[in-house]
């Protein structure tokens, strides 16, 4: 009895064992193709592509099609774990700099030429700007088709200018130096308490719009062997004291505790004069307040350069479409052959969504130079370096936010946090 | 030809209480004893959390690195004082709270369900509120200015380390008080009501009774709590884990839990993670061991 009783238990805690050993495979398919799709919110996209894919479920009877969004601070993790599950979504679309660890590591199917509409992957290669799919492509083979390609300039409140005694045109920052004189004209407090900011940092994303920053002044974050973290210690400690003189202690223009800049600026509640990004903020801006969208209150500016500095932009980064390469291969090419048919209306998507295919023909055509300050965005692309994406960028971008955090919050010296940040990042490159 | 011997009383007794207990078992297989063993295997492997990569077998490197890494015991110090700072306030204000609810004749059960409303609602939901209240132009911060007729002090309840931790342990406390009071409550009315007659023939004040009646025949209850309260603190996740989404500064609140996460989902380096999970399961379990040690020598019979 106690025999059998000690087997039946070693089964019973064994059992899980099994069950999970055995891991989720791809099944075959048996009936219609039910693809999945995850993608970030945008109440604007979302309304075009579901439209997409309600005409291509009609056009493709055995394929149906589950869309479904994640906030954009979530959908990275959400994805990670499906891929880590083996229970990732067919196709899936995220900022570069994210994606790049999926496709280095071997989760990203290449295009399938036939079921996207191309003869060869130079034709894909030719289709868009120069260099616009070298993040994506790999001996040859492109591995995820462009649904955007976005850098960011500063939009700015004329009205809050106005206020402060500023005349937009003239007085906008065209340095770093200035967006700290120009934030001190503009902020108001009540107390130590902001209540409005002039500009303010898009934290978190330090990559795409802090990096930028550091290169102006000649430093870099890895050498060009690959093999030094951090280089030109200067340039970063200077960065990062600019940062520590424009947080709360030092002249208290702005801080990452605050309610982020872009979620309160499109409201023109006389809470924020200047905050970065896309061009895509102008078709939320116009869904949020069509009233401010259309007057003439607004504007956007370039991306201020630190005086006696180089001229770098804001870094561009692309959200590529990519299918998951641990599905069937009928379920690869239904997915290409819907990511194909989706992007095939890339001015749809710059219309209502401003969203920015890389293409000649886009970027040239009425719709894209039509859209307000549109030029300001192509003339900081031509020059604008791609955001740093590798295997580690994810860890690389949260351990510069943690010095920046360090210096501005936490009173800890530039040159202390630059040694602490070099030393980690090396670790990474190391590892 | 042999018999088969028919099943005793008590032989029948134990099939069906291994009957009984099986589910339970099964449970904890596939959603505890599995993953426990399983983080205990990955933590001797170099595996990746999204790979393809078979993992290889490296003994017990992972282990030497944690133990070598400024952030990991950065992260110990952070629990640490997380632990500490919460569980102190919630063993002694959650008795103090209890014997203030249990001795009020009226709305004695509302006051329990008031107190205890905080722990069913969501972590993450109780630290989303939290953190619009914390934010510079927040609710606390208009408070205590109102309060000490200030205007415009600005607490840094989310921008200065001391701040974000003490922010981090308020959010945490008042989630979880009436939780304990509660099980403080459920002692109180264990101690049979005999005694304190007895002491009040005696001439017993009412000090006296707390300090002498009171304190001494809740102490298994007062160790469960301190216990519970501690083991309940060190898996603390969600506050911090928004918090530092937010905007807050990483190092001070970066609790193990957290660093496990980031370690996983961040860096992609699910051994290591691996390795502080095992870490956190050993110090849980030593504390667990010495709940049941203590409440074994310090049972309380009336």
């Amino acid at each position: 009895m106690k025999k059998m009783m000690f087997v039946l238990m070693l089964c019973i805690i064994a059992s899980p064992l099994v069950l999970f050993a055995a891991g989720t495979k791809d099944a075959k398919a048996t009936g219609p193709i039910e693809l999945t799709i995850w993608t970030h919110e945008d109440v604007n996209r979302k309304a075009i592509e579901e439209k997409y894919i309600k005409e291509f479920e009609a056009q493709n009877p055995n394929i149906k099609v589950k869309y479904v969004v994640y906030p954009s601070t979530e959908i990275h993790k959400v994805i990670q774990a499906g891929f880590a599950a083996k229970n990732g979504p067919d196709i899936f679309n995220l900022e570069i700099q994210k994606a790049y660890p999926f496709l280095a590591e071997g989760f990203v199917a290449p295009v399938d030429l036939a079921s996207a509409g191309y003869k060869s992957h130079n034709e894909i290669l030719n289709s868009y700007m120069a260099g616009m799919l070298d993040p994506v492509t790999v001996d040859g083979k492109v591995y995820g088709l462009p649904l955007e390609l976005t850098n960011w300039a500063i939009y700015l409140n004329k009205k809050i200018f106005r206020d402060a005694g500023l005349d937009a045109n003239k007085d906008y920052p065209k340095t770093w130096e200035e967006v700290m004189t120009v934030s001190e004209k503009i902020v108001k407090r009540d107390g130590s308490i902001i209540t409005r900011r002039g500009f303010d940092f898009r934290y978190g994303d330090y990559l795409i719009s802090w990096l930028p920053m550091v290169e102006q002044l000649g430093g870099k974050l890895i050498s060009d062997d690959g093999k030094t973290a951090i280089v030109n210690k200067d340039a970063w400690v200077k960065v990062l004291q600019y940062m520590a003189d424009f947080g709360p202690n030092g002249k208290n223009l702005g801080s990452p505790t605050y309610t982020a800049a872009r979620k309160v600026f499109d409201n023109d509640n006389n809470e924020i004069a200047m905050h970065l990004s896309g061009l895509y903020q102008e078709q939320r801006m116009a869904s949020a307040n069509p009233d401010f969208f259309n007057s003439d209150d607004w504007m956007v500016i370039p991306y201020p350069t630190f005086a006696g500095g180089k001229q770098v932009p804001n870094t561009y980064y692309g959200h590529y479409y990519m299918v998951n390469s641990q599905v069937s291969k009928e379920r690869q090419q239904a997915a290409w052959k819907l990511v194909s048919f989706m992007l095939s209306h890339g001015e749809e998507y710059l219309e209502k969504v401003a969203l920015v295919q890389p293409t000649n023909t886009l970027f040239n055509s009425a719709t894209f130079k039509n859209m307000p300050f549109s030029k300001v965005f192509k003339d900081e692309l031509e020059i604008a370096p791609v955001v740093y994406y590798g295997e580690a960028s994810q860890q690389i971008n949260d351990l510069i936010k943690e010095a920046i955090e360090s210096v501005m919050l936490n009173k800890v010296a530039p040159a202390r946090a630059v040694d602490t940040l070099q030393t980690k990042v090396q670790e990474v490159l190391d590892n | 030809m042999k018999l088969k011997a028919k099943p005793s009383y008590e032989q029948k007794k134990a099939r069906w209480g291994w009957i009984f207990v099986s589910p339970g078992i099964v449970f904890f297989s596939i959603f505890s004893f599995f993953p426990i063993l399983n983080a205990f295997w990955t933590s001797l492997l170099n595996k990746k959390l999204v790979s393809l990569k078979k993992a290889n077998f490296v003994g017990l490197t992972n282990y030497i690195k944690i133990l070598t890494n400024y952030d990991f015991w950065n992260s110990m110090k952070a629990t640490l004082v997380f632990t500490v700072g919460c569980f102190i306030p919630l063993v002694i204000i959650g008795l103090v709270l209890a014997i203030f609810i249990h001795s009020r004749k009226r709305f004695n059960r509302s006051l329990q369900l008031v107190y205890y409303s905080p722990a069913v609602l969501s972590s993450v939901v109780a630290a989303l509120i939290w953190f619009l209240m914390l934010q510079p132009t927040g609710l606390l911060n208009q408070t205590l200015n109102t309060l000490f007729s200030t205007s415009g002090v600005d607490y840094k309840w989310l921008a200065s380390g001391p701040m974000v931790r003490l922010s981090t342990i308020i959010v945490y406390f008042w989630k979880y008080i009436g939780y304990f009071a509660i099980l403080y409550i459920t002692g109180i009315g264990k101690i049979p009501t005999a005694i304190y007659e007895a002491a009040t023939i005696d001439g017993a004040n009412g000090w006296n009774q707390f300090k002498l009646i009171t304190i001494p025949l809740l102490k298994p209850t007062t160790l469960m709590v301190s216990i519970m309260a501690m083991i309940q603190c060190l898996k603390t996740f969600s506050t911090q884990y928004l918090f530092t989404q937010s905007g807050a500064p990483s190092a001070p609140i970066n609790v193990i839990t957290l660093n496990i996460y980031n370690t996983a989902m961040r860096d992609n380096n699910l051994s290591r993670a691996s390795v502080m999970s095992v870490i956190l399961f050993l110090i849980m379990l030593l504390l667990t061991i010495v709940q049941f040690k203590t409440s074994k020598s310090d049972d309380v019979s009336f």
